[in-house]
């Protein structure tokens, strides 16, 4: 910036403002003496003059007023008749008083002028560090990259910020001067007067905005305007600055979306599941009056009939109860079965080494008669729902016990294995028959058997219970045997609490 | 000879009827059974209506209730029943198939005086009712107003 500076004036000490006063006099008068001997007249006055205008120039109004002071006297003194003498005649009187009215005109002029120039140096200064500092706060606006523009009250864009453009991709001097919602096109979730009227209530306003690039792709962006206002309290700008939330917006608009499909398949699970509890009512009432007829008319029919009806009649009849009967246990299994995946888990903290006692002392008269040898390990305590528990684990020892009938020693162990992962792992082993690794897949489907009914008795629905019920405690179940060679089965349940 | 109570029956599957009354029979008290064959008739006779308009006064001495029925469920005819000041005193015992625990629990908050399950099991179905048939019309003590037979 090309500067003619006077720099601030620096304020001169009294005594070399009055001593200029001096100096300049006494220079002046040397001039107007030296004159004289050459024989120049009348030079004197305009040098005092000269004098005491530099001195109030630079030196103000009191030195000023020295030098007209000192100058009258040297005049006096110097130049006006009796020469080397102050004395003043009366017909000169009014000569020296023009000259002092003249001189303190002069300095009041000189005083003035000097006065307003200072005046207009300060405020040129102070205008220049304005300008500085607003210069360097628009290039701060520029280091963010968020994006920050100005518009004024009819919207055309005053100011344009970096961020702005790598958002928008407009330059500044492509965007200054257009109107911000028409170069971004923008799309307000509430009428424009409204927002205006909210943001001429409280000085700003926030809110989410649809805007598009200068590529025309849309983007959402959390918009917020505040309103400058001069010092009469008339806005005239409003500053915006943008964040892109486009794709949190996606992410939202996605996980919205998926809740939704969430909620659909939740209603739909929640009306197949009332429709299978309709189903599991339906079976428990219908399904069980035609068994119980055909037991108890068939059992009339023996004790009636049975004089009139052969061996194969009889052998007919009891074929006939035995099938209705097994068919009754089947329903049974069943129902509990699916009561499983409809009944509330009421979680607990289940003493496993208890629950398995109990559980013994239930399937004891299964074994009676037997000799069976119990090893039970340190067992620790599961988080479950103790009843589910137990039906699980009263089915797995009622197998170990089934499956080592054959057995002259039969031993059942139950014992805690590693902890994987932050599951328990628990395993119930027998020396039974075992069974076929190539069949382990088939252990604990609905209706599974390996072994045929003469050798096993079962249903074919206790390891599909045992597989659903420690599923449904996030756990697993497996199985390994041998045929011949007995068999392990494996749980596994979260350790801790879900 | 002890007092035989009068047993109301509401039982809509015929085959259930027989069985029961066969049931009763060796126990002489099939005589003294009043069969219904739905919520709405067991309602009518409880309120002499219908074709019950002229029977004699007295209450039963026991209701042996189905709960699935045509017309009026098992569980709506309990409701009425206990909410009836004249009839609320009746014992009455749910005979169900259902094993389900909500029918349980619903007819036991209605204030059913006992819940049994029909053993699918004949012996067992016969021995259910043989035992509900003499406790309730020989041992028990039928509340005043239930009709009683010499």
């Amino acid at each position: 910036m090309p500067r003619w500076k006077l720099s601030s004036p620096k304020i001169p000490s009294v005594i070399q403002r009055y001593g200029l006063a001096i100096l300049s006099v006494v220079i002046g008068l040397g001039i107007g003496l030296l004159l004289e001997r050459s024989h120049f007249h009348d030079v004197e006055f305009p040098l005092f003059l000269l004098a005491i205008v530099v001195t109030v120039w630079y030196a103000g109004v009191g030195p000023g007023i020295l030098a007209v002071v000192l100058s009258s006297l040297a005049f006096d003194f110097f130049f006006t008749e009796p020469v080397y003498s102050f004395y003043v005649s009366r017909s000169e009187l009014p000569y020296y008083f023009v000259f002092i009215l003249f001189a303190l005109l002069l300095t009041w002029f000189s005083a003035v002028r000097r006065r307003v120039e200072r005046d207009l140096l300060q405020s040129r200064d102070e205008l220049e560090q304005e300008v500085a500092m607003r210069t360097q706060q628009a290039s701060l606006l520029n280091l963010t990259h968020d994006t920050i523009f100005v518009r004024d009250m009819s919207d055309v864009i005053t100011y344009w910020n970096r961020g702005a453009q790598e958002l928008y991709g407009w330059r500044a001097e492509e965007a200054i001067g257009k109107r911000s919602h028409d170069l971004l096109r923008t799309v307000f979730p509430a009428p424009l007067d409204d927002i205006a009227a909210d943001l001429l209530r409280n000085g700003r306003w926030e809110g989410e905005l649809e805007k598009t690039k200068s590529d025309g792709t849309r983007v959402v962006v959390a918009s917020r305007w505040s309103l400058q206002r001069n010092e009469q309290r008339i806005p005239i700008a409003i500053l915006e600055t943008n964040n892109d939330i486009t794709q949190r917006k996606r992410g939202e608009e996605e996980v919205r979306q998926l809740n939704q499909e969430l909620g659909k398949r939740t209603i739909e699970l929640e009306a197949i599941n009332k429709e299978l509890e309709a189903f599991a009512y339906s079976i428990s009432h219908d399904l069980r009056a035609p068994l119980r007829h055909m037991v108890g008319f068939t059992e009339l029919l023996q004790k009636n009939a049975s004089s009139v009806v052969d061996d194969k009649g009889r052998r007919y009849m009891t074929t006939i109860l035995e099938s209705a009967k097994r068919m009754g246990t089947l329903i049974d299994d069943l129902l509990a079965f699916s009561r499983i995946g409809r009944a509330e888990a009421r979680e607990s903290i289940v003493n496993l080494e208890e629950l398995i006692n109990e559980v013994r002392s239930e399937v004891a008269q299964e074994a009676e008669g037997r000799n069976i040898t119990w090893k039970l390990g340190p067992l620790p305590d599961l988080c479950g729902d103790r009843s589910m528990l137990k039906l699980a684990l009263v089915n797995l020892l009622s197998n170990a016990i089934k499956f080592t009938r054959p057995r002259p020693q039969p031993e059942v162990e139950v014992g805690c294995a590693e902890k994987q992962n932050g599951r328990i792992v628990i395993f119930i082993r027998d020396n039974g028959v075992g069974f076929d690794m190539k069949y382990a897949n088939k252990l604990f489907g609905v209706f599974q058997r390996l072994h045929r009914p003469e050798e096993f008795e079962g249903t074919g629905i206790g390891l599909a219970t045992v597989q659903r019920i420690i599923r449904r405690h996030g756990g697993e179940v497996w199985a390994e045997g041998f045929v011949d060679k007995g068999a392990t089965f494996f749980f596994s349940v979260p350790s801790q609490r879900r | 000879m002890e007092l035989l109570g009068r047993i109301l029956m509401v039982e809509d599957d015929p085959k259930d009827v027989e069985l029961t009354l066969t049931a009763l029979e060796e126990y002489n008290l099939s005589n003294e059974v009043i069969v219904t064959h739905d919520g709405e008739e067991a309602l009518d006779y409880l309120y002499h209506r219908g074709k019950f308009q002229t029977r004699a006064n007295g209450n039963p001495a026991v209701l042996l209730l189905d709960l699935k029925l045509p017309k009026v469920d098992g569980l709506e005819v309990l409701q009425q029943l206990k909410s009836d000041e004249k009839l609320r005193m009746i014992p009455v015992v749910v005979l169900t198939s259902s094993r389900e625990e909500r029918d349980m629990v619903a007819s036991y908050k209605l204030g059913v005086n006992a819940y049994v399950v029909k053993p699918v099991d004949f012996h067992e179905f016969v021995n259910a009712i043989k035992e509900l048939g003499v406790f309730w019309a020989i041992i028990n003590e039928a509340p005043p107003g239930s009709i009683k037979k010499k």
